[in-house]
């Protein structure tokens, strides 16, 4: 992605959710004549979070941006903006897989599994978790180097679920774009 | 990126709804095998299976894995044999068949189709011999099934091949008493037989299919019946068009399964991919039962009148989604009434709910026939034939694929338990109403007219 302006900025809101936080947030870049070059944002139990990257044709102080978003509202908002950076993902070859891991929570389940695949050098590119009652489910959607014997990690992770008592599955993507998705991937 | 909400549902189908790859069927033309002398043809033939099928097992548990789905059945399935055995002895079919018994043995595969002939206009010495072997080929091998096509909707229906399948099935029976008659389970005879079912028993290679090809049968009863409750839950009033577009979507997931695994499959070992057979196929464990989809469709007695609605309306359901699906279905794609393998139409059978003939209307409208049924084993063979010509009747004027998997249990009495064990489940003896009174009609022999094409009211 090539941001629009040569100035870009990372911004990154948390906030109580409510209606009016983009509102917000953009009045504070349109007034500054800023762009929005991408964004993502969700909701986690009632808190609201968003990433956005935005760019503008003259240098803007991240601090003084910061600033002002945080006072466009009075619910509240903890805001952080930093300089763009190009970010250059490592070149090896890697395949999407998803986990998915269930059972009973306890404290420690999410640093089990991340320091595992931390370990393989598997990035996680998208990640759930979320208790009901006393289960626990977390959903990571990941990118595995190939050169990873897949019959090894899955075994690996079975390992670390059973001595969690939970239950674990790491299967490729695939499964889950054939079963959801229009278009079948060629 | 995937919704939770997509990965979500798609595990629940996976892992708690016992959805799997029912059968991966490695279709093999095997012509080119034939030789004037038996053993260069044994030798042609065992070569050409192990040399394309031998890595089959292990490229689907590969890929099983990688998707997290299991492949529970790998199969192989052959031209007909009555091809190669054309110019030999009946002492050929037996060495053949033990060729093939051997030869799937060493590849991990467990069951192979294609013993079979297609005799639905006439019965050439080739296809006799096939016909007569059956009950020494399906007593003395493991894993060989094998199918008669006897009728048509182009050529009629072929009553002398019947007659004749209905005392090769009580010689079969008679052959496999010490196993309940089970040599039956592994024979279909067929009207309309398609050209690339991956199935058992019903396997085979047809005229116009490739070389070699991967065909794929998904399954997914118990999947159904968790979506049909899923639905009912949310406390709407669901009309049965509701309750089919349910099932339509849910078999468009189940089709895509089969699709991807398929695809897969056929590229690693270098073949054509076929085609899915999306097939509502039960098994003996709870849930995974087709009666339990009519039962959640609220038909509370299996047989009751509805029953053959109600199947009407899931086989074209399947068939819908399973279209939609991919552009590559075939097979039977729709729902089969195995009775002995489906929970809930042998407890249905047993509380007497579902007689012989309403199982024969509800065929009419699911995706293939009377399969799996007990029946006593003194029953005659002409009413055996004669259940055979009813069945094939139906598939000829409705331009259908129609089969009949019939277990004359030597020994047994209506209300007998039979046990067939594992897939094959368990059935009570079912009741033949007027058995013997067919026997003039049978004995005509010939062959019923092909039906006309218009005036189809």
């Amino acid at each position: 992605m090539k941001p629009q302006f040569a100035h870009a900025y990372v911004l990154n809101v948390m906030a109580d959710d409510h209606p009016g936080i983009v509102a917000a947030i953009t009045r504070a870049v349109s007034q500054r004549g800023g762009n929005i070059d991408a964004c993502s944002q969700t909701v986690v139990e009632g808190y609201f979070t968003l990433i956005m990257v935005i760019s503008f044709d003259q240098p803007v102080d991240p601090e003084a941006l910061a600033a002002e978003i945080r006072g466009s509202t009075s619910n509240g908002f903890q805001v952080v903006a930093r300089p763009y950076q190009p970010v250059t993902k490592p070149v090896g070859k890697t395949d999407r897989f998803v986990l998915t891991a269930f059972g009973k929570d306890k404290p420690g389940i999410v640093r089990r599994f991340s320091e595992y695949l931390a370990g393989k050098d598997i990035n996680i590119t998208d990640f759930f978790a979320h208790r009901e009652g006393n289960d626990f489910l977390l959903i990571g959607q990941l990118e595995i180097p190939v050169a990873h014997d897949l019959a090894l990690l899955q075994a690996d992770l079975e390992q670390i679920a059973a001595e969690l008592a939970f239950t674990v599955k790491l299967q490729h993507e695939n499964i889950f774009v054939a079963t959801n998705q229009l278009r079948l991937r060629r | 990126m995937l919704r939770t909400d997509e990965i979500l549902a798609t595990i629940q189908m996976l892992h708690a709804e016992d959805l799997d790859v029912r059968t991966v069927t490695l279709a093999l033309n095997v012509d080119d095998c034939a030789a004037p002398s038996m053993d260069s043809l044994c030798r042609k033939l065992r070569e050409k299976i192990i040399g394309r099928a031998s890595r089959l097992v292990e490229v689907c548990n590969r890929i099983g894995r990688k998707y997290g789905i299991p492949i529970v059945n790998k199969r192989l399935a052959i031209s007909p044999v009555s091809h190669l055995l054309a110019g030999h002895g009946q002492t050929a079919a037996l060495a053949v068949a033990q060729t093939l018994d051997d030869a799937t043995a060493a590849c991990g595969i467990d069951l192979v189709g294609g013993f079979s002939a297609l005799v639905q206009k006439g019965v050439t010495p080739a296809d006799a011999g096939v016909m007569r072997s059956l009950p020494r080929v399906l007593s003395q091998t493991k894993r060989v099934c094998a199918s008669i096509n006897v009728a048509s909707t182009r050529a009629g229906v072929n009553m002398d091949a019947i007659a004749a399948m209905g005392r090769i099935i009580r010689e079969i029976a008679g052959a496999t008493a010490g196993q309940k008659g089970f040599g039956c389970a592994k024979l279909v005879v067929f009207a309309n037989i398609p050209e690339d079912n991956p199935f058992m028993a019903g396997a085979y290679v047809g005229e116009g299919e490739p070389e070699a090809a991967v065909n794929i049968g998904v399954s997914g009863p118990k999947v159904v019946v968790s979506a049909l409750k899923r639905r009912m839950e949310l406390g709407d009033r669901l009309t049965l068009g509701d309750l089919a577009e349910e099932i339509k979507i849910t078999s468009f997931r189940v089709t895509r399964v089969g699709e991807l695994v398929g695809r897969e499959v056929a590229a690693e070992l270098g073949v054509a991919f076929g085609i899915v057979d999306l097939s509502l196929a039960p098994t003996p464990k709870e849930g995974d039962s087709v009666g339990e989809i009519l039962q959640t469709l609220g038909i509370a007695k299996i047989g009751a009148p509805g029953s053959t609605a109600a199947v009407a309306l899931l086989t074209d359901a399947v068939k819908k989604g399973g279209a939609f699906a991919s552009s590559s279905v075939g097979g039977m794609s729709g729902a089969f009434i195995p009775v002995s393998e489906d929970a809930a139409l042998d407890a249905a059978v047993t509380a007497g709910h579902l007689s012989l003939e309403k199982l024969e209307a509800m065929t009419s409208v699911c995706s293939v026939g009377l399969d799996m049924i007990a029946i006593p084993g003194d029953t005659p063979a002409e009413t055996i034939a004669a259940i055979i010509a009813d069945e094939a009747a139906i598939g000829v004027i409705n331009n259908k694929t129609t089969g009949v998997r019939l277990i004359p249990v030597p020994g047994a009495k209506v209300g007998d338990r039979v046990e067939f064990g594992g897939l094959f489940g368990s059935a009570t003896v079912m009741d033949v109403r007027n058995a013997g009174a067919s026997a003039d009609f049978v004995n005509h022999g010939g062959r019923i007219p092909a039906p006309i094409q218009s005036l189809r009211n």
